[in-house]
């Protein structure tokens, strides 16, 4: 563990500091992508897309369009021959001989105004000759099904992915621990079930927006509304074959991300459509039904399980098959398949377990990045059938999971041992909350009431060597400024970036501040704000970066009092002697250094501190058995419990208490991470009840908020409790590690299996809508 | 396309402002006055981020005409706070922890006033059905309502 | 709301005619491509669909009478058209009398589309799914129309002709809903069934209005409208009749909803199938009654 020299009762760390950009954010000063002033020259980008699924493209006309007063340019894919992708270079910017989903880029207009786009839209002329659709995952893994990248064997690709060339697999991840096969045998009671889990949308409120500039010299910039403004810069410039050094990103204040805005999506085309109109900024703003249609989706999953347990309930074997519908393209959706492989034994000990994760093309909206990175669609079922086992062998479903969860030193899927881990802690806290074992009355004769509950477990999932850097600097004042590279989602990290800091370099929190907005040219490097990666890896590098800030500062001090470094310390913005107890307020070195006696000149400078952290101990997994030293980082790991109300007469779910434990290692900001908890849990309960985009022929038939609806302010559970669980991390800032996904992993089993306490039904998949619980209801003959 | 000139009081400053016909509040607000508070959820009156009180009623801008509003008043999230001293409701925000990304809150800070302008102590019930037109993806709401109660408090403490 | 929907406004001429004659002339002269509007809740989202391309949209908002709300003793309420749903909501008139109609208002999105929103262009809009209307028809309400050939009324129970279509002729402005009396002792509910507990559309909705009535076998007269399960908002017929001639009982009233259910038509969409509307309807419609039935014990 990383343990800065503690400052006293001063620590900022694990206080409830208040949000740095509240103040901004509540007076409506905080400037977001689609708020920046760019002035007359500011053009306008519309989009033309494809109204099918799957066709190829036979001829493209523009010359209308480019004819029209006000347009100043339209792009198509001819233009851009460059591949680009996360893990898996198989998308083109702009379709260039097929497209492969309803809403795929086929051409791009810039123009004087929105409107004038809009109309040169409509004179953009596409002959399409349409091809069969794959609409499902399972089938497009045949044989028979056609073949949408028949390119798949030239991609580029990173090393831990393996795309099956020759068929629509673009990443086939699996496990072979133990002896499966052997092990059903010595099972007392076996659940094999079937699951679907729909494509859902993360809908941040404010849709995707991007600005891009290219200047005469070919140099860029751009700003958007941005997890990965790195990521961006490095893949954008791959694909255009321009040096990265050429490619600026500007992220200012994101309005909600949850992982569509992670890797490249529609910020490409701005940039594409701004290089034919240089000197141009160039606006992309996506409509909120684009956006349903066109952004990153969850992608589907039909998953199997089949899990067996001894006659004590102790799991014995696992045999999982997930079908990922990744999409059109899946160039980040092959790493949610391998997430959900090497975690497919949920946070268990299973012996025996052999796991087969497939990534799909098919052509559905692209599969990306969502909070909880294919582990809440893979616990939606495996807990479920946890629960069902229990129930076989007539055991208490929590007891079950006591025996079974994850311990300090249990042996993992992937054949590690798992690290310290407070996971009992947080089943004892949720059971113990939502009064597991006692039935309470329901509030009407027509409704029933049931409990439930869920584990999870989830790492950051990255590639091995995901960086972070971070620098501080320091003012006339005294005051730190902390750069970082991470991005706020609303999830608080520039205000633990700044506590984070505070403390260990020995200033009050009130005197960070954090250089925002993120501007490659001028912030450190980050990966990208993905994986609930930010307080852990970044955190990290800011301690490195406020130790070297605090080796300067005390270095200078020690030479000027020819004291030893030992006995000097930083506490509140003042070095201290704890021997001689001098003391000198930061701000009288930090720029100017410190004069020698006598006029003899003078020793410093201005300080600036570096750090940066990246994980070296990660290792690769056999390709054949998913075994390996150490397949990730960490594990954060929890449970929810949630009690409910099911109403006989119309299978409306009324969600009246929900709970949840996370173990996070350390709370740098405890109040941060419980609202973290809340939101994740509606967003979560909300995914559970209402959400799925609903595909029909690979058409979206509810793209805006009128059919596909959110939980609301009447939705949310008024009861919702957090508990925190600290099991420190060993290599995490103070012990911390992640909560910002977690808390949407568990919600959708634990709602699962409250319904089932309730009135005894099971459904196929989410969401558990009034209408099919309703109907499974009537047709099991529980109300008619 | 025909242009209107209207006069319109918006945060206590008189504007005149020529529109098309075809602009809205929420693209008035935004791109004539740079009052860039005021956010773009949805366009379609669904999402609540466009809200601002238009002659005291919360209204979603991106459903009115700018045309329309020749003689209105309007008060947009950039006239709460009085001068430099935020509102008892913005306090509330940042005390309860009801911002996070902060895209939502400009429209939920209009419609909670609002509610407290015509109902100073509401139920929970009364704030949440006031605040059912303001999607938040973040918070999971509670905080948010947290927020709105304590303002009350303070508001008829202040007020006592 | 699809892939191609604008992300602004088009383009057309906003129109403030000065006078209701005016308003109505220009109306009929630009049949076809001239709209009057009063909230643009709904005309502005159909428009940036580009299912609506009209050239002019007229604003009736501010012409005389539209922003009336009255209630008289002896004629009862009228309600300007463009007197929106907060107020009407908020009314002590409609509180004290018509307290079913300010229930089914409440109901209807969100407070601040409600500042915008207005019954009677809940109305005009003419959908299967339109919260107040069952409300307005139970009350027998009727239109105040400004036609080319002056002002005229029209019973709401004809008006509608299906999904978005009525009986209004270009040039016709409604001006007002009018309502007499309620029935004396009356009490209603307006149950509607969204996928949120609130500021959704309806699945299927159920307004129920119920009344001593001498001359009805069972001494109670009871009406119930449904909406979202037909092409246009439905009175059952079959349920008044029911609950007139049988005496009012469980099994009674288990027979009225099932009548109900008979009456519907609905179908599949994206917010519900036909069997579980069909459903719903039954189950609803008898929460619906027994819920106005104890109201009036």
């Amino acid at each position: 563990m990383v343990e800065p020299k503690v400052q006293g009762n001063i620590s900022p760390v694990g206080e409830n500091k208040p949000r740095i950009d509240a103040r901004e954010k509540v007076t409506g000063a905080a400037v977001y992508a689609d708020d920046i002033q760019f002035g007359n020259g500011l053009l306008h980008a519309r989009i033309k897309r494809s109204p099918h699924p799957h066709a190829l493209i036979k001829k493209i006309d523009v010359t209308k369009a480019r004819a029209l007063p006000g347009v100043k340019a339209v792009v198509t894919g001819e233009d851009f021959p460059g591949y680009i992708g996360l893990y898996l270079q198989d998308r083109y910017i702009f379709c260039r001989d097929r497209v492969r989903y309803v809403g795929d880029p086929v051409a791009g207009v810039a123009a004087s105004s929105v409107e004038i786009a809009e109309q040169a839209l409509d004179l953009i002329e596409v002959e399409y000759e349409l091809l069969p659709p794959v609409l499902d995952p399972e089938f497009g893994a045949g044989a028979e099904a056609p073949l949408l990248h028949p390119d798949l064997g030239k991609y580029v690709v990173a090393n831990f992915i393996f795309p099956q060339a020759g068929t629509n697999i673009s990443n086939h991840f699996k496990i072979r621990k133990g002896d499966v096969d052997g092990a059903w045998e010595q099972c007392a009671a076996v659940v094999e079930r079937k699951y679907r889990i729909p494509h859902i949308q993360h809908v941040p409120i404010e849709t995707h927006v991007a600005i891009a500039k290219v200047e005469v010299t070919g140099e860029i910039t751009l700003w958007g509304s941005s997890q990965s403004p790195f990521a961006q810069r490095n893949l954008i410039a791959q694909s255009m074959g321009i040096s990265q050094s050429k490619m600026r990103v500007i992220a200012p204040f994101v309005g909600g991300g949850f992982g569509c805005k992670a890797g490249v999506s529609m910020e490409a085309l701005a940039v594409a459509i701004a290089t034919k109109v240089k000197g141009h900024p160039v606006k992309l703003v996506l409509t909120r039904e684009e956006e349903f249609y066109t952004a990153f989706v969850r992608q589907g999953l039909v998953a199997y399980f089949k899990i067996g347990c001894d006659a004590q309930g102790r799991l014995l074997a696992m045999e999982n098959k997930f079908y990922w519908d990744g999409g059109a393209y899946t160039e980040y959706g092959v790493n949610v398949t391998r997430a959900s492989g090497y975690s497919s034994s949920g946070p268990y000990e299973v012996p025996n377990i052999k796991t087969d994760s497939c990534c799909v093309y098919t052509n559905h909206p692209v599969g990306g990045p969502m909070r909880g990175f294919g582990m809440p669609e893979m616990h939606a079922g495996l807990e479920q059938c946890i629960d069902e086992l229990a129930l076989q062998i007539k055991m208490d479903a929590v007891d079950f999971r006591r025996l079974n969860c994850l311990k300090t030193g249990s042996s993992l899927v992937t054949g590690s041992r798992m690290h310290p881990t407070g996971l009992p802690q947080c089943i004892e806290k949720a059971a113990d909350a939502i009064g597991w074992g006692r039935k309470a009355p329901a509030s009407a004769p027509n409704k029933r009431r049931g409990k439930g509950l869920a584990l999870m477990w989830k790492a950051p999932a990255m590639p091995p060597n995901a960086g972070s850097s971070a620098w501080v600097e320091l003012a006339e004042d005294g005051s730190l400024n902390v750069g970082v590279g991470g991005q706020d989602l609303g999830q608080g990290v520039f205000t633990v970036a700044a506590q984070m800091a505070a403390a260990a370099l020995g200033v009050p929190y009130e005197s960070v501040r954090v250089a925002i907005p993120v501007d490659t040219r001028y912030s450190p490097y980050e990966w990208q704000t993905v994986a609930s990666r930010l307080t852990w890896s970044m955190g990290n590098a800011i301690v490195n970066a406020a130790k070297d800030a605090r080796r300067q500062i005390l270095e200078t001090v020690s030479a000027a009092w020819e004291e030893p470094i030992e006995n000097l310390d930083i506490v509140n913005g003042v070095v201290i002697s704890f021997k001689s107890e001098k003391e000198v307020p930061l701000k009288n070195l930090v720029i100017y250094g410190l004069p020698k006696p006598d006029g003899q000149g003078w020793r410093g400078g201005p300080i600036v501190g570096r750090g940066n952290f990246m994980p070296t101990y990660v290792t690769g997994l056999d390709p054949e058995t998913g075994q390996g030293e150490r397949a990730v980082v960490h594990y954060t790991t929890g449970a929810q419990a949630v009690e409910l109300e099911v109403d006989l007469e119309t299978g409306r779910i009324d969600i009246l208490r929900g709970v949840s434990a996370f173990d996070v290692g350390k709370a740098i900001n405890p109040e941060l991470v419980k609202a973290q908890m809340e939101g994740g849990f509606v967003q979560g309960m909300s995914s559970a009840l209402f959400e799925s985009l609903q595909l029909k022929g690979g058409v979206l038939q509810n793209p805006s908020f009128v059919d596909y609806r959110i939980a609301t302010s009447t939705d949310a559970p008024k009861d919702l409790e957090a508990f925190i669980v600290e099991v420190p991390q060993d290599d995490g800032p103070w012990g911390a590690r992640g909560i910002g996904e977690h808390s949407m992993v568990p919600t959708i089993p634990a709602i699962a299996n409250a319904i089932y306490d309730a009135v005894g039904i099971r459904l196929d998949g989410p969401p558990f809508t009034a209408e099919k619980v309703y109907l499974a209801m009537l047709d099991a003959g529980i109300v008619k | 396309m025909a242009f209107h000139k209207i006069n319109i009081t918006v945060n206590g400053a008189q504007e005149q402002v020529v529109v098309p016909s075809n602009m809205t509040l929420m693209q008035m607000l935004r791109e004539s006055l740079a009052l860039t508070g005021t956010k773009n959820g949805c366009s379609a009156g669904e999402c609540g981020a466009c809200t601002a009180l238009m002659n005291g009623e919360p209204v979603n801008t991106c459903m009115v005409l700018a045309a329309e509003c020749d003689g209105v008043e309007i008060v947009t999230v950039e006239g709460l706070a009085d001068d430099n001293r935020l509102s008892p409701l913005q306090e509330a925000m940042l005390a309860t922890g009801g911002v996070q990304c902060g895209f939502c809150t400009p429209g939920v800070l209009i419609s909670s006033r609002a509610l407290l302008d015509r109902n100073p102590n509401p139920s929970e019930d009364e704030i949440r059905e006031a605040l059912v037109g303001n999607l938040c993806r973040c918070t999971g709401y509670v905080r948010i309502i947290e927020a709105v109660k304590a303002a009350a408090r303070t508001q008829v403490a202040a007020s006592a | 709301m699809t892939l191609d929907t604008h992300p602004t406004l088009p383009e057309f001429e906003y129109i403030r005619p000065a006078t209701l004659a005016e308003a109505s002339d220009f109306l009929a002269r630009h049949a076809g491509e001239a709209r009057p509007f009063l909230g643009g809740t709904d005309v502005f989202v159909r428009m940036r669909d580009g299912f609506l391309t009209p050239r002019y949209l007229v604003d009736v908002k501010r012409l005389d009478g539209m922003n009336d709300l009255r209630f008289d003793p002896q004629a009862g309420l009228t309600i300007g058209a463009a007197v929106n749903m907060n107020r009407v909501a908020a009314a002590p008139e409609v509180q004290a009398h018509y307290p079913l109609l300010a229930e089914a208002c409440r109901t209807v999105a969100s407070y601040q589309l409600r500042t915008r929103a207005t019954i009677v262009g809940n109305i005009c809009n003419a959908s299967p799914a339109g919260d107040t209307i069952g409300a307005c028809l139970l009350f027998d309400g009727v239109l105040h129309i400004q036609g080319v050939d002056g002002p005229r009324l029209e019973p709401l129970k004809s008006f509608f002709l299906g999904p978005g279509k009525t009986t209004l002729k270009p040039g016709d402005i409604v001006t007002a809903i009018q309502f007499p009396l309620p029935p004396q002792g009356c009490q209603g509910t307006y149950i509607k069934l969204g996928r949120n507990k609130l500021s959704d559309l309806s699945i299927v909705g159920v307004t129920a209005l119920g009344c001593p009535d001498a001359a009805c076998a069972s001494g109670y007269r009871f009406r119930v409208a449904l909406t979202s399960v037909a092409p246009v908002p439905l009175v059952a017929g079959a349920v008044e009749t029911c609950l007139a001639e049988n005496p009012i009982t469980p099994d009674a009233i288990q027979e009225a909803a099932r009548l109900a259910a008979e009456a519907s038509t609905p179908i599949d969409d994206v917010r519900g199938s036909a069997r579980y509307r069909k459903q719903m309807v039954g189950k609803l419609s008898a929460r619906a009654l027994n819920a106005v039935w104890r109201k009036l014990g």
